[in-house]
């Protein structure tokens, strides 16, 4: 993923914001080794797509790239890239926190968390349909 | 049909299987689903359904001759 931020620059772009996602060693006070991604990939990417589209309308931005990895990704790696430019940050930074949002609760990507001790659980699942009644309707950081 | 399931549903189905009963639409294979393990009423209730890389809901009329995916709750980021 190094290196993706370097496609975002843009001449009438005054503002790049990067967010990278790293896998944290440790969740919940459990010591996390690595995480293991999976995907639905042909969905994924066109929920991927659909999703930078939109904040491009939406913010005027420059350019909005997300990557996401599948697979295993060791503690301290990088798992998912987003990256906003426009022309002033506010929009850049907005922008950024929007695609993260949805990625993270509608595309269908999964994290298998690996612990030292040796277990594995699927994590942190979007349960928003239980405050929303509708497994299609999610609650953002962003709109809050 | 075929079935994909993925994540978390694994843990309860194969990843990839076939049933040869009528259904006809979504609640139809979740009550199929339930029959062939019990134990996934919850993880089913909150999973979405898709055909052909699109998503469906009850209404969307199912043949024998689909493949359903069905995506559990998203924990990618």
């Amino acid at each position: 993923m190094a290196g993706v931020g370097s496609l975002a620059h843009h001449p009438g772009a005054g503002a790049v914001v990067l967010f990278s996602g790293e896998v944290r060693d440790n969740n919940q006070g459990r010591a996390v080794t690595f995480l293991e991604y999976e995907a639905y990939v042909p969905l994924a990417a066109s929920m991927i797509a659909e999703i930078l589209a939109t904040a491009k309308q939406r913010w005027s931005l420059h350019a909005a790239i997300a990557q996401h990895r599948v697979g295993k990704v060791a503690a301290g790696d990088t798992a998912v890239v987003v990256v906003t430019a426009s022309a002033h940050r506010s929009e850049a930074y907005a922008a950024n926190r929007y695609i993260i949002d949805r990625i993270k609760h509608e595309t269908p990507i999964w994290k298998c968390e690996h612990y030292a001790d040796g277990t594995k659980e699927w994590g942190n699942n979007c349960n928003c349909h239980a405050v929303t009644g509708d497994v299609s309707k999610h609650i953002y950081e962003h709109d809050r | 049909m075929k079935i994909h399931v993925y994540a978390a549903l694994k843990d309860y189905f194969q990843p990839e299987f076939e049933v040869s009963e009528l259904v006809r639409n979504t609640d139809e294979l979740k009550a199929l689903l339930l029959t062939l393990n019990d134990k996934a009423g919850e993880i089913l209730s909150s999973c979405r359904f898709a055909v052909e890389e699109g998503f469906i809901d009850n209404a969307f009329k199912l043949n024998e001759y689909d493949t359903v995916v069905i995506i559990p709750p998203s924990s990618g980021g």
